[in-house]
């Protein structure tokens, strides 16, 4: 991998040698207290209906994003900070380049972490008194990995921008996205959560889950994949732009 | 334009017309004509100015120069870092331009296949072993033999086995040294060096001069900065002179060299017998006042010739039995030649 993509390689080193990478570990796992919950006390809650609110509620709005936000605003934020930008900037490489393989560092360590313990969450509720849906496993895995690509290209973006960049995402995702989101229905179709909520909404495809003002599943796809281009292109050109003094 | 002023020893001093091409001059000088050996421009920079909101760093300022060392020479805050970064490309210049080969440095980054920059900061990914640096800045570079090139760059960098080590456990002058490996991997035509000697110790120091000098003879156009004048001295036969952000002079080291010296100059002598010492220097010629310094106990000489009372003094002492303490220039600070520089 050093040899192809050397930017990537140096993004996983940099994630492994740090602490960040346990942060979003932890955070990933956070659902599995909720399915063990779930597990001794289910009461009369259906599989699916409980693993749509672990998600609805807890994953789409704070944990997907407040893991994503650490990495994805310490990888090239870091680098900013500490100013080993530099190294990468006198090469023979473009800011194209540099930005789509740390996001794609971002992308790959943080939906791993989220693939196991998503996993392992459905796997203790699948072990509960019902068996979820077969349509609840993918649709977790895969909004959750469309809300990591989202929020990671946005809150990258957002680190070249703002220099306090995980302090300003922490607001946003807990006062935007977390709270007037939620509550108010003209900010919430402005928000990554809702179009994430929304996909994973059409992919369970159960009539006790809905979701308000639910966007169409090909919209939210489309909106979330303008978000992430549109995001990644941003910070290209801010990268080129910016003086690395 | 103001043309520029030059004296017959090869010193320019405040340019402030069109690039100057360094390299041109002096191998005019070495053969005694141009006509057999074009002028190589491979670094230009042209009417470059840099400011920092109401800060002026760099006040327009051009020269050229072409294959070998040319040092970069200026005190803290002078604005040597400033455009050095302008034409490694971590800035934009305010105004005016640099190029490199005839490009501009920011317009195209298939450019650094032919750049190797040493930067000033220090802190390099501590995770990585020094080899694992080199090689990753080989991979960058796209290089076919990645192996091959990450051992011949840590061989010139003599780092040994310590490049098997975490860069983390480094010290300053380690650090340095991986740098200048990163740099070399690629083997650039053209080197920006800011303050390589930083931090190295007298062996490293001994090395990386030797490193630039050889780099700089193979025909390699090798750009470094420095505060210390004794540093530039021993690397770099061309200077460029940087004050307050300002190009102050720019030519030959020696000519420079010796227009300093022809500044009067104040040196503290401290010997066992200050008294007798100085009896003895009253009728030197190179001497033009003594004083004595009560508080240092000792003697403050002025001279025209600081060179010669630099050899007079120990010879004069040692006829007569006087041990020295001490000898200390009092104004070879970098800032005061430049001063001197700047005035003339």
């Amino acid at each position: 991998m050093l040899s192809t993509f050397p930017i990537l390689w140096l993004t996983f080193r940099q994630f492994a040698a740090g602490r960040a990478t346990r942060v979003v570990a932890f955070f990933a796992a956070t659902p599995l207290v909720f399915a063990l919950v779930y597990l001794f006390n289910s009461g009369d809650v259906t599989a699916n209906v409980f693993l749509a609110g672990v998600f609805n509620q807890f994953l789409a709005p704070t944990i997907v994003p407040l893991a994503t936000l650490i990495l994805a605003t310490g990888t090239l934020g870091n680098e900013l900070s500490d100013r080993t930008i530099v190294y990468l900037v006198i090469k023979p490489v473009s800011t194209w380049r540099i930005v789509i393989e740390k996001f794609v560092g971002t992308f790959v360590v943080t939906g791993i972490a989220f693939i196991i313990g998503v996993f392992l969450t459905w796997l203790l509720v699948a072990m509960g008194p019902e068996m979820p849906k077969s349509s609840a496993l993918p649709a977790l895995l895969i909004s959750s990995l469309i809300g990591v690509a989202a929020y990671g290209a946005v809150f990258l973006f957002v680190s070249l921008v703002i220099p306090r960049a995980l302090l300003v995402g922490v607001i946003y995702i807990l006062l935007w996205e977390s709270l007037l989101a939620r509550f108010i229905p003209g900010i919430r179709v402005l928000s990554i959560r809702h179009f994430i909520q929304s996909i994973f909404v059409h992919l369970l495809n159960d009539s006790s889950v809905t979701l308000p003002q639910a966007t169409q599943l090909t919209s939210a796809v489309i909106v979330l994949v303008i978000v992430v281009i549109v995001s990644i292109i941003l910070a290209a050109l801010r990268l080129r732009q910016m003086n690395l003094d | 334009m103001k043309s520029n002023s030059r004296d017959q020893r090869g010193l320019d001093l405040k340019l402030d017309g069109a690039p100057v091409p360094i390299s041109a001059r002096s191998t005019e000088q070495t053969n005694g004509s141009s006509e057999d050996r074009l002028p190589v421009t491979t670094v230009e920079v042209d009417h470059l100015s840099k400011w920092y909101g109401d800060v002026v760093a760099v006040a327009d300022v051009s020269f050229a120069i072409g294959p070998g060392v040319t040092g970069l020479l200026g005190p803290n805050g002078a604005g040597k870092s400033s455009i050095l970064k302008v034409l490694s490309g971590l800035l934009k210049p305010s105004s005016g331009a640099v190029r490199v080969f005839g490009v501009p440095v920011r317009a195209d980054t298939q450019l650094y296949r032919r750049i190797g920059v040493v930067p000033e900061q220090e802190t390099v990914y501590p995770f990585l072993t020094g080899r694992e640096y080199v090689r990753w800045n080989a991979a960058l570079q796209h290089l076919p033999d990645r192996d091959a090139a990450t051992e011949r760059a840590i061989q010139m960098a003599d780092l040994g086995d310590a490049a098997n080590r975490r860069i983390g456990g480094y010290s300053k002058g380690m650090r340095q040294r991986i740098k200048v490996a990163a740099a070399l991997v690629h083997d650039p035509d053209v080197l920006i060096l800011d303050e390589p000697l930083t931090g190295t110790d007298p062996v490293q120091r001994v090395h990386l001069i030797k490193l630039i000098h050889d780099l700089g003879a193979s025909g390699k156009t090798v750009f470094v900065s420095s505060h210390v004048l004794y540093e530039i001295e021993r690397i770099a036969e061309r200077i460029i002179v940087i004050v307050d952000g300002k190009l102050a002079a720019v030519g030959d080291f020696h000519a420079i060299r010796e227009k300093i010296d022809e500044h009067a100059r104040t040196i503290r002598v401290k010997a066992t017998d200050n008294r007798a010492l100085a009896s003895l220097l009253i009728g030197a010629p190179q001497v033009t006042a003594i004083r004595f310094d009560t508080e240092h106990d000792a003697l403050i000489i002025e001279a025209d010739d600081v060179r010669a009372v630099y050899r007079m003094v120990p010879r004069l002492a040692r006829d007569r039995g006087i041990r020295l303490i001490e000898i200390a220039a009092l104004d070879d600070s970098l800032a005061s030649v430049f001063a001197y520089v700047t005035k003339r």
